[in-house]
């Protein structure tokens, strides 16, 4: 039985991304294809989200020329996939504050928004360095920080200290600091009414971006797995482990319920179909009464 | 979203136009996000953010020094609209500067905005102006 219907939604992807981009250390490996995509939580009467993707009005032609992102799909067309708008969405967890995970909150007119506390208060530590401390800035848009303020003035902004459970009935923050970045947090879904359900599924944000960062060079490794950090750590790569097995640990131990977004397997593993628009919806929970939204 | 202008080659003195400026526009950039840093915690009632928050000092020091540069630029033809998009940016960054000094949040962030949508079209203007790091950065290593 689930509580909540849940998503995967590509909004857009790269073709030919390297590597070792998503996995330490990985040079001269080749390339792959490179999903971008949010995750949508449906259930009890309120819609999630996860992430909100980056703001294609601003950077899309950069992003599109410079790093070949390719089939950007505002909320608007991607959210229609599952039958729904961006005025439907009620709450949205960000992961953390790089451009390409929260640049999208204008287009959620109704969405409260919930980030981490230190999230915000590292982002002005940077700012407050001196010139050569600006690789500490990268990923963020000042725009970003300005419509934060926004959504602080209009009471839409929950900074969130750490862990918090049930933000809605089922749903948990789960704080992962000085990882890839300083106030980065997974989400937790606890999709059944049972305390002790293993019915649950972790959304990892950036702290794992392909099944390799959890199980080692073999994807499907069960027999000897190795935890391989992401290649991009303003944290530590030690507490990327750390993070790795906190996720793992908190999908009561199946690997294959933490849920990295940008893996292009995920469509291999889960109901999934692809859009007229060639984007990619996938599947992981339905819950009663709800239509496929994939067959 | 980058005009095609700004897209095509540049003369030899635009492109020692655009070295020369460019940490500049790095500058103000730091400045407008220094100033939004403030206003967010300002806006989430952090006690921190009075006017003798570092943020601030900082901030001020970086405009001053900013604004000498750019008074001292010679700007090709090419790039006319590139540098008065920039001192337009000083110049409302020095209102939100004025404006913090009350961490007035409402006072700040409208010239604060209108900075920012300054800084966007200096960075259309040009090519290899951009308002987010990207180099390194979240869709090189996400």
């Amino acid at each position: 039985m689930n509580k909540y219907s849940i998503w995967v939604m590509e909004y857009a992807h790269v073709p030919q991304y390297h590597l070792s981009g998503l996995i330490y250390g990985a040079h001269n490996q080749g390339h792959r294809r490179l999903p971008y995509c949010y995750v949508v939580i449906k259930g009890g009467g309120q819609v999630a989200m996860v992430d909100v993707g980056y703001n294609h009005k601003a950077y899309g032609e950069v992003l599109a020329n410079t790093y070949g992102v390719r089939g950007w799909h505002p909320p608007s067309e991607v959210l229609a996939g599952c039958g729904l708008t961006p005025a439907d969405i009620s709450h949205i967890f960000i992961t953390h504050a790089h451009f390409d995970h929260m640049g999208n909150i204008e287009d959620f007119p109704n969405a409260t928004f919930y980030l981490q506390e230190r999230e915000l208060s590292k982002w002005v530590w940077a700012m407050s360095l001196e010139r050569r401390f600006r690789w500490l800035m990268l990923g963020i848009d000042p725009g970003d920080i300005l419509r934060a303020v926004d959504l602080a003035r209009q009471g839409r902004l929950v900074a969130v200290d750490g862990d918090r459970d049930d933000v809605l009935p089922g749903i948990d923050l789960r704080a992962a600091f000085d990882t890839h970045t300083w106030g980065s947090m997974f989400v937790r879904v606890r999709n059944d009414p049972s305390p002790t359900t293993p019915n649950t599924w972790v959304f990892a944000g950036d702290l794992v971006y392909t099944r390799e960062n959890l199980r080692g060079d073999d994807p499907e490794n069960t027999k000897d797995p190795q935890y391989v950090p992401v290649g991009l750590a303003t944290g530590s790569q030690v507490n990327l482990i750390m993070a790795s097995e906190a996720m793992v640990n908190a999908a009561g131990g199946d690997y294959t319920r933490v849920i990295p977004v940008h893996e292009e397997r995920l469509g291999q593993v889960f109901p999934s179909r692809t859009t007229e628009a060639g984007l990619r919806i996938t599947e992981l929970a339905l819950a009663d009464g709800e239509a496929s939204r994939v067959q | 979203m980058h005009n095609a202008f700004s897209r095509t080659p540049v003369d030899d003195r635009t492109a020692a136009y655009i070295a020369e400026i460019h940490p500049r526009f790095e500058d103000l950039r730091q400045v407008s996000a220094q100033l939004a840093g403030l206003l967010v915690l300002a806006a989430s009632g952090s006690k921190s953010a009075s006017p003798d928050h570092p943020l601030l000092k900082s901030a001020r020091e970086l405009h001053r020094s900013t604004v000498d540069a750019l008074r001292g630029a010679r700007p090709t033809e090419r790039a006319q609209q590139h540098h008065a998009a920039l001192l337009q940016a000083t110049n409302a960054l020095s209102e939100a500067l004025n404006a913090a000094r009350d961490v007035d949040i409402d006072a700040v962030l409208a010239p604060l905005q209108a900075a920012h949508a300054h800084l966007q079209r200096a960075a259309n203007e040009l090519p290899g102006f951009e308002m987010v790091e990207f180099k390194q950065g979240c869709c090189a290593v996400l």
